[in-house]
């Protein structure tokens, strides 16, 4: 179990996995996990943490700090995914040798490294620990099949009230999320790489959130006054984010209860 | 083939950095065979599963079903391992379907337990081969947000192509697949009429003639430039080619 104060004995990695499988781990997997962690870093706003195509001898862990998966094409900036704390950014580079995207700082972030031989020697002794790090990659395979149901299906106002929904549930599994919503560094340009749209297209979006009341987002912050409707307006369901156990509570409030959906990946049709 | 069942498992790729007592170690981890009829769900969203499916001839749809309607976010060719995923994520997000025959072969999980912890080369080689699914999902995002419809067709085709071409099912002229036109439209994110509409524009254009799911083009390269194909996301060729010190 994930507890208030794991983060207290962790620093480094105490997020890793938190909400999903960190259950599994045992204390000695905690305390080699922590100890892989050889050196940690702040980087600035607009770092490319790894380019396509760049070799690497360590990969990545989110300490503190938010990242988006971006690819280029000739005229514009595409971003396919985000990473929040706790996320072993590009722990696939070990297996991959270099990755077909670039990661980049949105805001200053807090990074630790853990360098691929001690991954090699986690593979080579700890097989449960190392099928933890191939779960966690697979995460990424998981969310980006989301995205492309969902860019396939929603118009710009429900795709960035999916976005929200996405980032509010990842934040609060690993207990840094609001009662009422979240605080992000992301600009409304990143928004818009996130849907394909431009920047005017997303400004009218987030204009029509606000209007009709389902998110405001202004200043750094995304405050929900109901949720529901929110995660309805965006059909989201959070089955894809493997969610199999309690986050870690929140600090600033009692948690929410989520009863059965976040502990269930069944989709509404396969739930007969 | 000296691996009739495994022959095309990472072809192209990892494979060739893998040597003969490793690939006949793999050869060896399918338990047994299976064929089944087009739409067939082999694996579904939500169901543990305790064993994993290599295709060895056919095509595969991953999809997403909603109570509005399916997509299909993501197809494979002879040689990928279908689920392995689910051995780490114990249950799937999605649901695989058969897309016409299929021929696969089957690995239990208990089996590829014994692979993390006997062989951690080829633990991270599979591991790799998971990874190449997430590629080829940032690629569809990309295509997703950047392409119209004709040009996102044109870009499943030459996927397709090129990773049968890399599997060693190199496609001279014509492509045959058993995809109807919905299910070009449920991989495109757009309604049938509108996916038999860009259809239409590909042969007005003289891209690709697509018939019942087949494509015929005198030119793979024209095609390929039309829709913006780049290879190397599929890590076989081009600039992300893995490179001989991958061990």
């Amino acid at each position: 179990m994930s507890s208030p104060n794991e983060f207290e004995r962790f620093p480094l990695s105490g997020r890793f996995l938190a909400g999903r499988a960190r259950s599994e781990m045992s204390e000695a997997e905690r305390v080699r996990m922590e100890a892989l962690v050889t050196r940690t870093e702040v980087l600035e706003h607009g770092h490319r943490v790894i380019a396509r195509g760049q070799r690497s001898d360590h990969s990545t862990m989110l300490i503190e700090g938010f990242m988006l998966r971006t690819l280029e094409s000739e005229n514009r900036r595409h971003a396919v995914s985000f990473h929040v704390p706790g996320d072993f950014v590009d722990l696939h580079c070990f297996a991959l040798q270099r990755l077909d995207h670039n990661i980049d700082c949105v805001g200053p972030a807090r990074v630790g490294y853990v360098p691929h031989e001690a991954i090699v020697e986690v593979m080579r002794d700890d097989p449960k620990l190392a099928r933890l790090f191939w779960f966690s990659t697979l995460l990424d395979a998981a969310l980006h099949r989301e995205w492309i149901m969902k860019l396939e299906q929603l118009t710009a106002p429900r795709r960035i009230a999916h976005i929200f929904a996405e980032i509010w549930r990842r934040l609060e599994m690993v207990g840094m999320a609001r009662p009422d919503g979240f605080e992000t560094p992301l600009r409304q340009i990143d928004i818009a790489d996130m849907c394909g749209a431009t920047a005017i297209h997303v400004n009218r979006a987030v204009a029509e959130l606000r209007k009709s009341g389902i998110a405001d987002f202004r200043r750094g912050r995304v405050v929900v006054s109901d949720r529901d409707r929110l995660e309805e307006y965006g059909d989201f369901n959070p089955g894809y984010l493997y969610a199999g156990e309690p986050a870690i509570p929140d600090s600033h409030s009692p948690r929410r209860e989520h009863g059965d959906r976040s502990l269930s990946f069944k989709r509404k049709t396969s739930e007969s | 083939m000296t691996f009739p069942l495994t022959g095309a498992f990472l072809a192209g790729r990892l494979r060739d950095h893998l040597d003969h007592d490793d690939l006949a170690y793999i050869e060896d981890l399918i338990d047994s065979v299976e064929e089944h009829g087009d739409g067939v769900r082999l694996a579904e969203s939500g169901v543990p599963t305790e064993k994993s499916q290599l295709l060895i001839e056919g095509f595969v749809f991953r999809t997403i079903e909603t109570d509005k309607r399916r997509f299909i976010v993501g197809i494979h060719v002879p040689g990928d391992f279908i689920d392995l995923h689910g051995f780490a994520l114990k249950e799937l997000d999605h649901t695989l379907v058969s897309a016409g025959a299929v021929k696969l072969g089957l690995v239990p999980h208990e089996r590829l337990e014994t692979v993390m912890s006997e062989r951690p080369d080829i633990a991270r080689a599979m591991w790799f081969a998971t990874l190449l699914d997430a590629a080829i999902h940032r690629k569809w995002i990309q295509t997703l947000e950047q392409l119209d419809a004709p040009r996102r067709i044109a870009h499943l085709y030459a996927e397709l192509h090129e990773r049968l071409d890399l599997v060693g099912r190199q496609v001279p002229r014509a492509l045959r697949t058993p995809f109807t036109q919905l299910d070009l439209a449920d991989m495109c994110g757009v309604s049938a009429i509108h996916a038999n509409r860009a259809v239409g524009k590909l042969r007005e254009l003289g891209i690709g003639e697509i018939r019942r799911g087949d494509l015929y083009t005198d030119d793979w390269d024209a095609l390929k430039q039309y829709a913006r194909f780049d290879p190397s996301y599929l890590y076989g060729r081009g600039a992300l080619k893995l490179q001989d010190d991958w061990r």
